[in-house]
């Protein structure tokens, strides 16, 4: 009996144990997390207190750090070396989870972490060769004295953060997810520039896009080219159009015949992928939707406003970009002071510098370029072992890079991915499609990120410009993503560069599947810095982007053809070509544009059609909400919610019937192509439901599609919503949400109501926003305000953590407080912290 | 009383000295294999001790800044109401020394029993 007694309440004892010592699944190790010295009762806000004094070994001098009451650090040091040291001390104070989860991520690592449920997101990173290219880049970085300096100090200052960490004052995630931190390296902030680099220069339809033009007819018909045209309707450029070049331009390489992407005269081009692929019928399950469609239409807007325009006198600069909203959030906001800078604006956490900003003499923004600087190539392999491919006629062999995938819980994964002189083939062809990319099956990646760039350089040299040629000069090593970054002074000059390294290409190259077999199909060079599409002090007195289209038909080099659809851009250059006595504030409102400008150019023509048809009540009711719609996206309204489903209606009864039986879906295309089709050509052959084809009784017009689309649209508003009225409005149906980086429920905001949505300035959307707003005006002492959707600190349990979400929502910033020394007085000072390297 | 007193204080200074949870297993198991004169009284002391102790250390932290935390905690466990967090925090710990408590004596009887 007492034998059994012992051992049952043994073995419970060390059940329990057991349980509360380890997680089980996704479910944490509750002794730990709970533990009340140790656990997350630890995470609350006592941890926001600022200290006065901290030993942070490592800085030669004595370094300031002071705090505004937004917890935005403002950090005075007296050489370079300790300043990037204490960014990294701070930015880990603030963010180190959220750094290294990020960092984890883009190196394949999750499944460290999360477990088995990571492992397909590794093994897609892995074969995407995310972490080779920042092993590239830190090549680059370690190349570059200045960036090793700034690199290293900022490593230095991370793990003198982390080094202070016992177990009670780890991040709240680590508890719950129960690991450590390890040290932190320069690979780090490389796959932090890598990870930007993937968001924003990995998008491609390029198999989509293959298997579109291999359908029977489409070739003849050049409907590729028609739905898909290289210079869309209703796009107003970043570069106005007419503006004359200031360089003389290398000769453009051609291909015979497939000049305007394969969509040549007679339909055989000539070129021996076309032939190849074109004899093998494509296989229907070949190619995965692209339903994640993450690229063009999320994106940023940036202008700059001359004096001429402008009440002061004094050029303005506007900045938002948008990326995925999460908590804690991308950005932080920092001050970096030391001899010969002096910058403000933002940062990543996991990097050194300022981002986007401004310093005492200039500031910059960000838009994304949007480029087709990735492109997949066709491998003919020797045989199943893929140890040799086809080039120019002759056998080359593959590297085999082996890729260990280490599982929490579980075993290593070893998967070996092949490269050729291209790149990894990120997919075989026996293998299910990933559900990040559409990735063609067997081919292998072509991507301007694999290449070593060193983007801290040219960011250094923006900290620091003071005028034009500093900027022009800093922009000549940014490589890649892309970006459209404008320009703004005080002695008054305004420009923007549509700046990054370009492959030198044929009109339409890399738009389909590339042939890995021929020399002729590769890259020729690059586009030379100066020839980039750039405009400086343009006559209309502003300049702007929108990730639209850089150049008009007049710029000689191609560059992309899936660029962001005309509304942001179009608008923006709408208000701006009618400002005059501009002031910041104004530029503010403009940010929170919410103006439909799609809406406004459709609806009256779809109204007409629709007016004497509504029949059920809802009907009548959606109908009056439209007609009675000032095209704002406005939270509290029903119009937008209505509208965009009767968009999403008349796209699909427009486009998908083109579609084949073995295309499983098609790529819609972009909404300006859709607004010229209602407006100029309502009788079109693409409003004719492909269906019925061949019988001459049955030709739909627009008329037809708009009626069947508002029906429809309001049915399912219906179904998903209930009776129109309180459900159906915007906000709610929106529903933005800020999710937690990790996903943990409880740890971002859900439900956010706020103005807006994907296409308008103010680009509001369910996930992606403008994660960053800026205006600032260069006076004589500049001036600047801004916002972003988060707080400065990463703990879930401080108030800083998501304190500028509403204010975000609706469209208030904060007016930035920048110093000029350490011991400037400020009513926003709030607390001041003296760092030494040793007591 | 003295028991729980002595078991609690003896945590108490464990948990501030060092980050490990189990000392709330490990001093009511040492004291109901040392001490405790019936399964029952082990089991007892080691639930209050731990009990009060988890209770009262993780509800002044409630009450002076972890108040937000407990909250996102709450929603993570799928708890209606933040305060269920220090409930939670102080069955857990009571339920683990209680138990811990029992099995020590059950194994000095054990030992006792061999001993005579």
């Amino acid at each position: 009996m007492r034998w059994i007694r012992a051992i049952v309440s043994l073995v419970l004892a060390a059940a329990i144990f057991w349980g509360l010592d380890n997680r089980h699944g996704t479910f944490p190790a509750l002794g730990k997390l709970l533990n009340p010295f140790s656990g997350f009762w630890q995470n609350g806000s006592q941890s926001d207190a600022v200290p006065e004094k901290l030993v942070v070994p490592g800085l030669r001098d004595e370094v300031r750090v002071v705090w505004d009451a937004r917890r935005v650090p403002h950090i005075f040091a007296k050489n370079d070396h300790d300043l990037y040291l204490a960014q990294g001390y701070v930015a880990a104070s603030l963010r180190l989870w959220q750094m290294e989860f990020q960092a984890l991520y883009t190196a394949g690592r999750i499944s460290e972490v999360v477990g088995p449920v990571g492992l397909r997101q590794d093994l897609f990173t892995r074969r995407f060769g995310l972490p080779w290219a920042a092993e590239n880049a830190v090549r680059a970085f370690r190349d570059d004295s200045k960036t090793r300096e700034v690199v290293d100090a900022f490593t230095a200052g991370v793990n003198a953060y982390i080094r202070t960490l016992d177990r009670k004052g780890l991040p709240v995630e680590y508890k719950i997810l129960d690991y450590r931190p390890e040290p932190w390296t320069d690979y780090k902030c490389a796959l932090l520039l890598k990870a930007m680099a993937y968001s924003l220069s990995s998008y491609n339809q390029d198999a989509a896009m293959t298997q579109m033009r291999n359908q029977g007819g489409w070739e003849e018909f050049h409907i590729v080219d028609r739905l898909f045209p290289f210079f869309p309707p209703l796009i107003d450029p970043v570069i106005p159009p007419g503006t004359p070049l200031d360089f003389t331009p290398l000769p453009v390489p051609t291909r015979s015949g497939a000049e305007g992407g394969g969509a040549n005269k007679d339909g055989e081009s000539g070129h021996p992928a076309d032939s190849r692929l074109g004899a093998t019928p494509s296989d229907p399950g070949g190619f995965e939707s692209p339903g994640y469609r993450t690229g063009p239409g999320i994106g940023s807007n940036n202008w700059a406003v001359s004096g001429k325009l402008t009440r002061n006198g004094f050029p303005i600069l506007s900045n938002d970009m948008h990326l995925e909203l999460s908590l804690p959030a991308i950005w932080y906001e920092i001050q970096l002071s030391a001899p010969g800078v002096n910058v403000r604006g933002v940062a990543f956490p996991a990097a050194p510098l300022v981002v986007a900003g401004y310093n005492e003499s200039v500031a910059w923004g960000f838009t994304n370029g949007t480029d087709d600087v990735l492109d997949w190539y066709d491998i003919t392999f020797k045989d199943d072992s893929r140890a040799e491919y086809l080039y120019g006629g002759e056998w080359r062999k593959t590297i085999v890079r082996e890729e260990k995938i280490k599982i929490r819980g579980g075993a290593t994964v070893v998967d070996k991915v092949v490269y050729t002189h291209y790149g990894p083939v990120v997919r075989s062809k026996d293998e299910p499609p990933f559900t990040n990319m559409n990735v063609p099956p067997g081919a292998a990646l072509r991507w301007l990120a694999h290449d070593a760039s060193n983007e801290l350089q040219p960011l250094y040299a923006l900290n620091r410009a003071r005028n034009y040629a500093n900027y022009v000069q800093a922009l000549e090593t940014w490589d890649c993503p892309a970006q459209n970054i404008v320009y703004a002074d005080r002695e008054g000059t305004i420009a923007i560069w549509h700046d990054g390294k370009f492959p030198l290409r044929w009109k339409g190259q890399g738009r389909f599947v590339l042939d890995g077999t021929d020399p002729a199909d590769e890259w020729r060079g690059w586009v030379p810095r100066g020839h980039v599409p750039h405009i400086k002090d343009p006559e209309r007195g502003f300049v702007s982007s929108a990730n639209q289209m850089p150049a008009d038909a007049g710029y000689p080099y191609y560059l992309g053809w899936d660029y962001a659809p005309y509304e942001r851009g179009a608008r923006i250059n709408e208000i701006l070509a009618a400002a005059r006595d501009v002031t910041p504030s104004d530029m503010v409102r403009m940010q929170t544009d919410v103006l439909d400008i799609r809406a406004r150019a459709v609806l009256p023509r779809l109204l007409d059609i629709i007016q004497e048809k509504p029949a059920t009540a809802a009907e009548k009711k959606s109908f009056e909400e439209l007609r009675a719609w000032n095209f704002e996206a406005r939270a509290a309204l029903i119009a937008p919610t209505v509208f965009r489903e009767l968009w999403n209606e008349l796209n699909k009864l427009t486009w998908d019937d083109e579609k084949t039986h073995d295309m499983e879906r098609m790529t819609r295309p972009a909404s300006q192509v859709m607004v010229d089709q209602i407006l100029n050509y309502p009788d079109g052959e693409f409003f004719d439901d492909a269906n019925t084809y061949g019988s001459i009784e049955t030709i739909e017009t627009l008329t037809d599609i708009a009626e069947l689309a508002f029906r429809a649209a309001v049915a399912n508003l219906e179904k998903r919503l209930g009776p129109c009225g309180d459900a159906w409005r915007w906000g709610k149906v929106k529903g933005t949400q800020l999710r937690h980086v990790a996903r943990i429920p409880g740890f971002g905001r859900e439900k956010l109501e706020a103005d807006g949505i994907g296409h308008v300035i103010s680009a509001i959307d369910t996930v992606w926003a403008p994660s960053w707003r800026m205006v600032v005006e260069l006076g004589p002492e500049v001036r600047a305000w801004g916002n972003y959707p988060g707080g400065q600190s990463g703990n879930p349990g401080s108030p800083y953590y998501d304190d500028f979400v509403d204010d975000w929502a609706s469209g208030k910033p904060y007016e930035l407080v920048f110093l000029k020394s350490a011991d400037e007085p400020d009513p926003r000072v709030v607390g001041r912290t003296v760092m030494r390297g040793k007591k | 009383m003295t028991a729980v007193l002595i078991c609690l204080l003896t945590m108490l200074g464990l948990q501030l000295l060092t980050p490990y949870w189990w000392w709330v297993m490990i001093v009511p198991f040492a004291y109901g294999a040392a001490a405790a004169r019936s399964g029952w009284k082990a089991l007892g002391t080691g639930f209050s001790a731990a009990g009060l102790l988890w209770l009262g250390s993780s509800l002044f932290l409630y009450l002076t800044g972890s108040g937000l935390i407990a909250t996102r905690m709450a929603r993570m466990f799928g708890l209606g109401k933040s305060w269920l967090m220090v409930f939670v925090t102080a069955l857990i710990a009571a339920v683990a020394a209680g138990v811990s408590g029992y099995a020590g004596y059950a194994v000095r009887a054990l030992v006792k029993k061999q001993a005579k």
